[in-house]
């Protein structure tokens, strides 16, 4: 009996053994593609070897397209357009693709596998996005559920952006995570300071990545990021700027503003600033300090809720009715917001409305 | 009841840190379809079906984004308010689109019931008959569901 038992095991073993190995023979010549190119905007020629995903082939060549899923499929960020190669649409990518994406030959380039030579193309701001490393320097709490997060970078050392851009935070693995996922915030620092970038983060229940950052990151801690992201910058023109801005949405108007008070602009300059209570209003000291700053800049705090025992002086309500009192020359004014999509939507209408030309309101609507 | 290949890696997409940090199935030891199968008898019980339900809170839902910010009062009958944060999700069904990051909260204001859903429940509810496995934070009692946005209905029961 016993004999018979280890007989059992160990014919198991061999053949476990001999189709583990078949599979390392089949992995390593069966798979071999050998050395394929990729194309990438009938500019650059990367020859890589054969058999990774794209979006790992990119990136191993300093090309980085956003992902926030680390390559698992299930976030759908990581679209270029695929011109040659690439095989047939698969199963995993349909859910995350339009119709009319599917027909552009969008893809998404973390479920392409690169077995031959592909041509592809992606936006030319991509070349600019790297990986960066670096150390958090400083935690800040803003509010109940906002926090300041400074990194300072250790590898590159530097990072050239606009102000309003963002990056994309790798979360690492922690608790129940089990894989890297990359979320994406607004640099809320000054370009001009390179070495550092300053995030705004605020807590989102059952997030992966916001629940790291306010339950589990320390000052002191590695951090790792890719970037910069995003069109959401400031136009070089002379006309009246407006800025309207609720919660993390803070962020790149931060940005910008830091921007502008070092390079110096005399347009005309007013912000909202949309809150429920008091206890949702950060950093509005540094806010009102811009004042002194430009020649022409209003910040304005408005509260739609604010509690009796706050006691609140300022205005109440929405920031919609606001406008037609700041809004002096609706025609020559560019607007730009960031928050969530019903306040972009509300502030956009009140805006056209207004007089604003719909093609100078800018706008981050949360992604 | 033995599972698909397919239910398995919708499973698997389920768990915590995958999609979300706690993940959809909660404490629920049963495989998914019988979780679908016990939620989908109670609202048969009931003679209300999924996208019926999905139909409800999408119109609240909604109503509740017309607000700037806030709550508001929707039919005299519920305060709801949604919540956007940044950000979009993907089905964990492998369904196509992303849904935005959104929790609706919803008082019935007779009742005094409150629940809360996401733009995913809507989704995951209206498509594939899934309210969560228990214990997880975004599950929705079918039963719960009903007495709040269909007041009648759960009278009959």
């Amino acid at each position: 009996m016993f004999v018979s038992i280890i007989q059992d095991i160990g014919i198991t073993s061999l053949v476990s053994g001999g189709l583990a190995l078949i599979l390392v023979i089949a992995q390593r010549y069966l798979n071999d593609y050998g050395d394929c190119k990729i194309d990438i905007n009938g500019k650059r020629l990367i020859t890589l070897k054969g058999g990774s995903s794209l979006l790992n082939a990119l990136s191993e060549n300093q090309i980085f397209i956003p992902s926030a899923c680390g390559g698992k499929g299930s976030c759908g960020t990581c679209k270029c357009q695929v011109l040659e190669g690439g095989g047939p649409l698969l199963p995993t990518e349909k859910p995350l693709l339009t119709t009319k994406e599917m027909t552009g030959n969008v893809r998404l380039a973390c479920q392409i596998k690169v077995k031959s030579d592909v041509r592809i193309h992606i936006p030319e701001s991509i070349f600019n996005i790297r990986r960066f490393q670096g150390v958090v320097s400083k935690i800040e709490d803003y509010t109940y559920d906002i926090k300041g997060v400074i990194i300072t970078l250790t590898e590159p050392e530097t990072i050239d952006f606009k102000a309003g851009q963002y990056v994309q935070l790798e979360t690492p693995i922690y608790a129940k995570v089990r894989q890297k996922v990359g979320r994406a915030y607004s640099i809320s620092s000054d370009p001009g300071n390179d070495r550092q970038i300053q995030l705004i983060i605020r807590y989102v229940p059952e997030g992966i990545c916001t629940t790291w950052v306010h339950q589990y990151l320390n000052e002191g801690d590695q951090i790792s990021f890719t970037g910069p992201y995003g069109d959401f910058f400031i136009r070089d023109t002379s006309a009246d700027m407006i800025f309207v801005a609720g919660g993390s949405g803070k962020a790149p108007i931060k940005s910008i503003l830091e921007y502008l008070s070092r390079v110096g602009t005399t347009r005309r300059m007013r912000y909202l600033f949309g809150a429920r209570t008091c206890k949702d209003l950060y950093l509005t000291g540094e806010m009102h300090a811009f004042e002194q700053v430009f020649d022409d800049f209003e910040y304005i705090p408005v509260l739609s809720k604010p509690c009796p025992e706050e006691n609140w002086q300022g205005r109440i309500g929405y920031v919609m009715p606001v406008f037609p009192e700041l809004i002096t020359d609706p025609a020559n004014t560019e607007a730009y917001l960031c928050g969530s999509p019903a306040m972009i939507e509300s502030v956009k209408k009140a805006l056209i409305e207004l007089g604003v030309p719909k093609d100078r309101i800018y706008y981050d609507s949360f992604g | 009841m033995k599972q698909t290949p397919q239910e398995l890696l919708v499973t698997q997409r389920m768990q915590p840190g995958v999609i979300t940090l706690s993940g959809f199935l909660g404490i629920d030891q049963r495989p998914l379809n019988e979780i679908i199968a016990d939620d989908a008898q109670t609202l048969l019980r009931l003679d209300i079906t999924a996208p019926e339900i999905a139909e409800r809170m999408q119109y609240l839902t909604d109503q509740s984004q017309q607000a700037y910010e806030g709550g508001i009062i929707i039919d005299g009958s519920y305060e709801v308010e949604t919540e956007i944060t940044r950000g979009k999700l993907p089905c964990p069904f492998l369904h196509r689109g992303l849904q935005r990051k959104t929790v609706t909260t919803c008082t019935h204001l007779t009742t005094g019931i409150t629940i809360r859903w996401t733009a995913l429940n809507i989704h995951m509810i209206k498509e594939h008959g899934f309210f969560e496995g228990k214990g997880s934070p975004f599950r929705l009692e079918p039963g719960t569901l009903i007495k709040v946005l269909f007041p009648d209905a759960a009278h009959r029961s």
